[in-house]
C-alpha cells in the first residue's frame, strides 16, 4: 500500500508538489496577515460588538474616542490591505484547486494517457485500484487543508478580535474544517466526472463549473432547508439581530417554519405569519417585515457537524459512484 | 474455419463460444468460436479493423460482448473478473508506461497491484536485455519500452499472455528480441500465448498455431504447419487434385492473379503434382482466407 501511495505521488508529482505549496504557502500567508493585524493592538476597549470599529476618516472622529481613534485606523488600513484580502478570500478558492488538481489526473488522465488498461489488467478489481489512488490524495489533501483552514481560522479570530472564530458564522464555511470537507468534495467530484469522461480538460472545466455552482448555492440551501431546528427568532423588524452571531438575515420565521419575505407576503395573513408594530394589516399596512433569523454562535459545532455531515455524505455518495462506475467503464 | 487436429483439445487455455460484439453498426465479432489450447503460441492474424484487439480487449474485461461468452484458464473474466485477470499476462497495442516513474517503479506498480507478481523474474529478464531500472520509463526507446511491457506481463507469472500487436512500432531487430524474450518465457514458464498481429512474416517463426480473423469471424483455426501443408498455391484456377478454392490474390508484383487451394483432408501434399502448383507460404494462406473472407478477388467456391 506504501508504495502505491509513493508512486500515485510520483505520477502527478506536478500536482502533488503544487498542492503542497499552495496549502502551506496560503498557511503562512494567513499566519504572516494575522500577525499583521494583531500587531496593531487594538485596545479592547476600543471594540464594539467584538470588531474594531471601521475607521471612516475623520467622519468617525466625532464619536469614537480619541485613544481608538490611531489603532482602529492603522487596523483599518491593515484590514483593507490587498494582501490581507487576498488571502482571506483564498478559502473560496484554495479547497476547489487543491480537488480539482488531485482528482483529475486519478482517472482522467490515466484513460487519456493510455495508462489505464495496464494498470487496470495487473489489478483485476478496479475498485481497489482506484480506491488505493483515492486514499493517496486524501492522505495528502486533508492534512494541508486542514492546515491551511486552520491557519484561515486564526485570520479570522485576527479579523474580529473580540470574537471566537468558533463561536461565529462570520465565513464559517470559508475556513477551518470546511478547507478539507470543500476539498474532499472536490475530490470526488472530479475523480466520479474522470470516470465519465475520461479525459482531463472537459473533467476540469466541468468540475469548475460544479464546484462554482455549489460554492455559490450552499449558504442558500443550507439555510433554508437545514438549519430550520437551530434557528430563534429575533424580534421582526428589528433593524439589527442585536447579537455578535448573526447567522442568517432577511428570512421570515413563522411558527418554528422559515419563509422568504415574498412567500409571507403573498401569503398575507396566513396563520401565524407574524408582522412588526404597527405593521398589522389593515388599510395602511405595508404588510410584513423582514424579521431576522438567527443561531447564536453556542450552536457553532453542531451547525458545523451537521453540514459538515452532509459535505461527507455528498463525497462519499460521488466517491462510491466513481468506484462503482470505474468497474464498467472502457479503458480508453 | 477449423482444419481437423488442432482446434478442441479438451484444455483449452482460452475459449470463446458464439463470441458476438457490435460498435454500433459495425460488427468486430460474429459468433466467434475458438479453442487456444493449453501451451500454445497463436497467431492471431487479420488485417486492421478484424477483430483481433476487441477479441483480446473482451476476454481482458475491457469491451463487453454482445452475446456469447469467453473464458480464460476456464474462468470467466465478465463474471470474475479478478479471479480472470490473475490468470492472464497482458500486453497492450502501445507500450503504455507512465511518464514519470523509472523502470523499476513500474515493477513496483506491478507488485502493488498483483499480489503474486515476481518483481525478480521481471527484474531478471530486463537485465538481460541491459535495460536500467532506473531509467525514466519515458525515455526509453520504442523496443525498450516493449520490453517492459514484456518484463510487467511474464513478471505475473500468468498461465495465459494475451499481447495485442505488441510488434507493430518495433524496428526488426527489436521485433525479433521480443519474440525471442516471450519464446523463452513461454517454454520455461509452460504458459500460453495469443499474439496478434496484421503482419504475418512477424509471427510465423515463433508460432505454432495460426488463427486467421477476417471480418469479424474465425477463417482458419489450426496448426502452423498443418496450414502450411494444407494449401497450395497456383497461378491458375485448375485445382489440384482433390482440392477446393480458398481465395484468389494479386501476387506480389500485381501481375498475376493466385489462387489459394485447400486440400483435401487426408491427402498427401507429396502426392499432388508440382509443375502446376506450389506450396502457399503462411502470408500466402493468410491472404488467401483473408480475401474469400472479403469477397474480393476471384471467388472460386
Amino acid at each position: 500500500m506504501l508504495d502505491r501511495v509513493r508512486l500515485t505521488y510520483k505520477q502527478q508529482r506536478f500536482e502533488t508538489l503544487a498542492v503542497a505549496v499552495v496549502c502551506l504557502g496560503a498557511a503562512a500567508l494567513a499566519l504572516l496577515a494575522s500577525w499583521h493585524l494583531n500587531s496593531v493592538g487594538v485596545p479592547a476597549s476600543c471594540l464594539v460588538d467584538g470588531r474594531v470599529p471601521y475607521w471612516n476618516g475623520p467622519m468617525d472622529a466625532s464619536w469614537m474616542p480619541a485613544a481608538c481613534q490611531l489603532p482602529s485606523q492603522r487596523f483599518t488600513d491593515a484590514l483593507t490591505s490587498w494582501d490581507v484580502r487576498i488571502v482571506s478570500s483564498l478559502g473560496d478558492v484554495l479547497p476547489f484547486f487543491v480537488g480539482i488538481a488531485m482528482g483529475t489526473p486519478l482517472v482522467a488522465r490515466e484513460l487519456e494517457q493510455g495508462t489505464a488498461p495496464l494498470s487496470w489488467a495487473l489489478a483485476g478489481a478496479r475498485w481497489k485500484w482506484l480506491a488505493g489512488r483515492i486514499l493517496a490524495a486524501l492522505l495528502l489533501i486533508v492534512p494541508l487543508l486542514l492546515v491551511a483552514g486552520l491557519a484561515a481560522d486564526v485570520l479570522r479570530g485576527a479579523q474580529e478580535p473580540g470574537i471566537d472564530p468558533h463561536a461565529s458564522f462570520d465565513y464559517f464555511t470559508s475556513r477551518g474544517v470546511f478547507f478539507v470537507l470543500w476539498g474532499v468534495a472536490a475530490l470526488m467530484g472530479t475523480v466520479a466526472l474522470g470516470t465519465l469522461f475520461g479525459r482531463t480538460m472537459p473533467v476540469v472545466i466541468v468540475a469548475l463549473i460544479v464546484c462554482l455552482f455549489a460554492r455559490a448555492t450552499w449558504e442558500r440551501v443550507t439555510d433554508a432547508y437545514v438549519l430550520h431546528g437551530m434557528a430563534t427568532l429575533e424580534m421582526p423588524g428589528s433593524s439589527s439581530p442585536g447579537e455578535l452571531l448573526v447567522y442568517q438575515s432577511d428570512v421570515l420565521y413563522l411558527d418554528g417554519k422559515l419563509y422568504t419575505g415574498t412567500d409571507c407576503w403573498v401569503s398575507n395573513g396566513v396563520p401565524g405569519c407574524q408582522y412588526a408594530p404597527g405593521d398589522e394589516p389593515g388599510p395602511s399596512s405595508i404588510g410584513p417585515q423582514l424579521a431576522w433569523y438567527v443561531v447564536t454562535g453556542d450552536h457553532y459545532w453542531q451547525v458545523v457537524a451537521l453540514e459538515s455531515a452532509i459535505l461527507l455524505a455528498g463525497s462519499a455518495a460521488l466517491g462510491a459512484f466513481a468506484l462503482f462506475w470505474v468497474g464498467w467503464r472502457r479503458p480508453y | 474455419m477449423t482444419l481437423g487436429g488442432g482446434a478442441s483439445t479438451g484444455t483449452a487455455a482460452l475459449a470463446a463460444h458464439g463470441l458476438s460484439k457490435r460498435f454500433k453498426k459495425k460488427v468486430a465479432l460474429d459468433k466467434v468460436d475458438l479453442e487456444i489450447p493449453v501451451g500454445s503460441v497463436t497467431a492471431l492474424v487479420g488485417p486492421n479493423g478484424a477483430g483481433k484487439t476487441t477479441l483480446i480487449r473482451i476476454c481482458m474485461a475491457f469491451e463487453r460482448p454482445n452475446s456469447g461468452a469467453v473464458e480464460v484458464d476456464g474462468v470467466d473474466p465478465w463474471k470474475h473478473r479478478s479471479e480472470a485477470l490473475r490468470r492472464v499476462g497482458y500486453v497492450p497495442q502501445t507500450p503504455a508506461v507512465y511518464r514519470g516513474l523509472s523502470v523499476e517503479d513500474h515493477l513496483s506498480m506491478a507488485r502493488s497491484l498483483h499480489s503474486s507478481f515476481d518483481v525478480d523474474y521481471a527484474r531478471r529478464r530486463l537485465d538481460q536485455l541491459g535495460i536500467p531500472l532506473d531509467q525514466r520509463a519515458d525515455t526509453l526507446s520504442g523496443g525498450q519500452a516493449a520490453q517492459l511491457g514484456l518484463a510487467v506481463a511474464l513478471g505475473t507469472r500468468a498461465k495465459v499472455l494475451l499481447l495485442d500487436e505488441p510488434l507493430a512500432n518495433l524496428d526488426p531487430l527489436a521485433r525479433r528480441e521480443f519474440i525471442q524474450v516471450l519464446l523463452d518465457a513461454v517454454k520455461s514458464d509452460g504458459s500460453t500465448a495469443l499474439l496478434s498481429s496484421h503482419i504475418v512474416t512477424d509471427v510465423e517463426d515463433a508460432c505454432d498455431r495460426l488463427v486467421i480473423l477476417g471480418g469479424g469471424k474465425v477463417r482458419l483455426d489450426c496448426p502452423l504447419e498443418e496450414a502450411r501443408q494444407a494449401h497450395r498455391l497456383t497461378e491458375a484456377d485448375s485445382p489440384p487434385a482433390g482440392a477446393t478454392a480458398v481465395g484468389s490474390f494479386l501476387s506480389k508484383g500485381g501481375k498475376d492473379i493466385l489462387t489459394l487451394w485447400r486440400l483435401a483432408p487426408g491427402a498427401d501434399p507429396s502426392a499432388e503434382p508440382g509443375q502446376q502448383s506450389e506450396t502457399a507460404s503462411l502470408e500466402d494462406v493468410v491472404l488467401g482466407y483473408l480475401a474469400a473472407g472479403r469477397g474480393v478477388g476471384l471467388q472460386l467456391n
